[in-house]
């Protein structure tokens, strides 16, 4: 059974006029810049977008891998500024799993170690550590290979190994940079399945991709272009509406409301026009 | 906190097993350090052991009288270890000696005058063999055994000579030389007595009785041109008990003797080998600093395997970081290996040093000590280094950036 965003829940991810600097003087670039962004739980969201608009430097702020340069991130309510780096590390590891295009396991551990990896820094014990990576592997019809190391397998199975090890302490947020990326078509669907597959038990999945065709799978589509939300599908119009409003910054609550209105006439503009743009590219 | 230790542990282990020669050979460092400074240690403690015994085989009713002041626990101490000072004069004289045989609780008294010169039977001796003159209670002071004949006598004809059974060999070619002539600085004695082989030069008196040849103290007055020089005094009391009272008694005795002047030294106990010890340690000490270099240089060989690693798993760091790992967590892992690499090397350089110890005793006459001291000095110095030199490399790695680690190429 598919759940739903619940709209009345307050948001997962909330991002308000977040900016990511690289590079001083002539040379600064800024990698997003301005992003306003609400992310309910549940919700399976693709980012798409061209190469260098931001895409994975977003991913790593939305995982704390990052710091944002201005802005504000919240994560369940708290802002992530307030958060230490050993707080933030610990959030890593027990609500954020992240799947990376080149999957990333650890060449000189096999498979089982490589998906109990995440329960370590949860001070979980080494035989319990295993049992755990053993169900999650068999889960994702693995658990033959346990004792392989990684090079053994191949390019989809050494990604369902990667995410096998994002799942394996349970995490509230999954996100996946091209996930894809590394894999061939039918490969590529499999993985997808598994995802939508989790999508499905709840979870809240992010996923950069480069490929149209998977965003089939998701529940809401945002397109990013120089480092600022170009479109997205799906606007949480009255919860983040209110959200804001309450905010003082930008201004009165009416000014706000007639801006956010714009922007959302905007975007249901441009989300028409890509829709048309897709269906051209497709003849 | 227990896991993630043990975890650690773990990982180091298979991490150190992946990478064996490079390794192994950073150990080998540590190793070759800390063996060096456990062979100095354990040989020069043995050295020290050998004079603690013989004073404790002494019954403890020994007492030394030493000319000059000095002070016990100074280091000046060691240059008076060696009795044989010719350029001074003495401050004990004959007359002190006949004073201290009548000091009440005082058994036995000898003089050690230790004189130098050309000893030539056959063939000639070393010129370091030492001419003792003595008095006949030395046998019983310093529990010499006689192997045959008689030790010197005063009953006996005074040129007479009681010889170490080296000494026999190097001018007579044989150990038996009861009753053959041999010639001190062109003085003919003749040999009434073969010494024991005691297997011991480093003793309370500094004289390897050996290869010593021992006169009476009257030949060796004529042999130093009728001068008495007394470089040591050995006093011997009636019990262990009364040896208190007896150096109380001495002291007043030799303070009224030479006109209030403290001008001597009673030493008994661990006081007699302190010097002789304080030597071996200082130059124990010397050395050990020496093979402390070797010790850094293998301290340098583990920084820089640590951050050749760090570097070759930049990546790793990546992963593990974006899996949920603090730099606490970090820093931890990368100590912990080269706290075992440090530990390895150490616990190897340990046993190495010994047999080494063991190996080098063979041709000396003493044997190294083991001791828990040694053991700590080991564990420590390979512990901290281990520490030491992982803590930056362990650092360089918790402080790198997640993003550019994972952009790292594999």
């Amino acid at each position: 059974m598919k759940v739903m965003p619940n709209p009345d829940s307050p948001p997962v991810i909330e991002l308000h006029d977040l900016k990511k600097r690289f590079g001083i003087g002539d040379a600064e670039h800024f990698a997003l810049d301005g992003i306003d962004l609400v992310i309910q739980k549940g919700e399976f969201i693709a980012i798409m977008g061209p190469s260098g608009c931001g895409k994975t430097t977003l991913l790593n702020i939305i995982g704390l891998l990052d710091c944002s340069t201005d802005g504000d991130y919240n994560l369940d309510g708290r802002a992530v500024a307030t958060l230490s780096a050993h707080r933030q590390a610990r959030i890593r590891s027990q609500q954020i799993g992240f799947i990376f295009q080149s999957f990333n396991l650890i060449s000189r551990l096999n498979i089982i170690e490589n998906v109990a990896l995440p329960l370590t820094y949860k001070g979980i014990g080494r035989t319990k550590r295993l049992t755990l990576a053993s169900a999650m592997l068999r889960n994702f019809h693995l658990n033959e290979r346990e004792y392989y190391m990684p090079y053994q397998l191949s390019g989809g199975q050494t990604q369902r190994v990667a995410i096998a090890r994002a799942l394996v302490n349970q995490p509230s947020i999954i996100l996946a940079d091209e996930p894809t990326g590394n894999l061939d078509s039918r490969s590529s669907h499999v993985i997808m399945e598994e995802l939508s597959d989790l999508h499905k038990r709840g979870n809240t999945i992010i996923m950069v991709t480069h490929n149209p065709s998977l965003t089939t799978y998701a529940s809401r589509v945002i397109t990013m272009l120089d480092g600022r939300v170009d479109t997205d599908t799906h606007t949480p119009i009255e919860k983040p509406l209110l959200i804001a409003a309450k905010r003082p910054l930008g201004g009165s609550p009416a000014l706000k409301a007639i801006k956010l209105k714009d922007r959302s006439s905007r975007r249901t503009r441009k989300a028409k026009k890509s829709h048309r743009t897709h269906e051209m590219s497709h003849k | 906190m227990r896991f993630l230790l043990l975890n650690h542990i773990q990982n180091a282990r298979q991490s150190l097993h992946s990478n064996r020669l490079r390794s192994g050979l950073t150990m080998l460092g540590v190793t070759i350090g800390v063996a060096s400074i456990t062979t100095i240690l354990a040989l020069s403690a043995g050295a020290s052991k050998v004079i603690g015994d013989q004073v404790d085989a002494l019954s403890g009713n020994i007492a030394v009288i030493r000319p000059g002041i000095t002070s016990p626990d100074s280091l000046s101490n060691l240059t008076l270890a060696n009795p044989h000072r010719d350029f001074a004069a003495s401050s004990l004289t004959e007359a002190d000696i006949a004073l201290i045989s009548n000091v009440a609780h005082v058994e036995a008294v000898a003089p050690l005058m230790v004189l130098s010169g050309t000893v030539k039977a056959d063939s000639v001796a070393p010129s370091e063999t030492p001419i003792v003159a003595t008095s006949p209670e030395l046998e019983l002071i310093s529990n010499l055994k006689v192997q045959d004949g008689q030790f010197i006598d005063s009953t006996v004809d005074q040129d007479t000579a009681t010889i170490g059974a080296q000494l026999s060999i190097d001018i007579f070619g044989t150990d038996h030389s009861i009753g053959k002539t041999f010639t001190i600085r062109g003085k003919p004695f003749t040999v009434i007595g073969i010494l024991k082989r005691t297997n011991n030069p480093i003793n309370y008196n500094s004289i390897d009785f050996d290869t010593a040849a021992i006169v009476s103290l009257t030949s060796g007055k004529q042999l130093n041109q009728g001068l008495p020089q007394i470089q040591q005094i050995n006093v011997r009391s009636d019990s262990v008990t009364n040896l208190n009272e007896a150096i109380i008694n001495l002291n007043k005795t030799l303070i009224v003797a030479h006109h209030g002047e403290h001008d001597f030294t009673i030493l008994t106990g661990n006081q007699i080998s302190q010097p002789t010890s304080q030597l071996f340690y200082t130059i124990a000490g010397l050395t050990a600093a020496v093979a402390g270099i070797s010790l850094l240089v293998g301290g340098i060989g583990i920084m820089n395997i640590m951050l050749v690693s760090v570097a070759e798993r930049t990546r790793e760091i990546g992963i593990r970081k974006a899996l949920g790992a603090t730099n606490a967590d970090i820093t931890i892992q990368f100590l912990i290996e080269s706290l075992a690499m440090g530990l390895g090397g150490g616990i190897a350089g340990y046993v190495v040093g010994y047999l080494l110890a063991f190996g080098i005793s063979t041709f000396l006459t003493f044997d190294p000590v083991l001791n828990w001291e040694i053991v700590i000095v080991a564990l420590t110095l390979s512990v901290t280094m281990g520490t030491v030199f992982g803590l930056y490399p362990a650092i360089r790695a918790a402080r790198k950036d997640p993003i550019e680690s994972l952009r790292e190429y594999n």
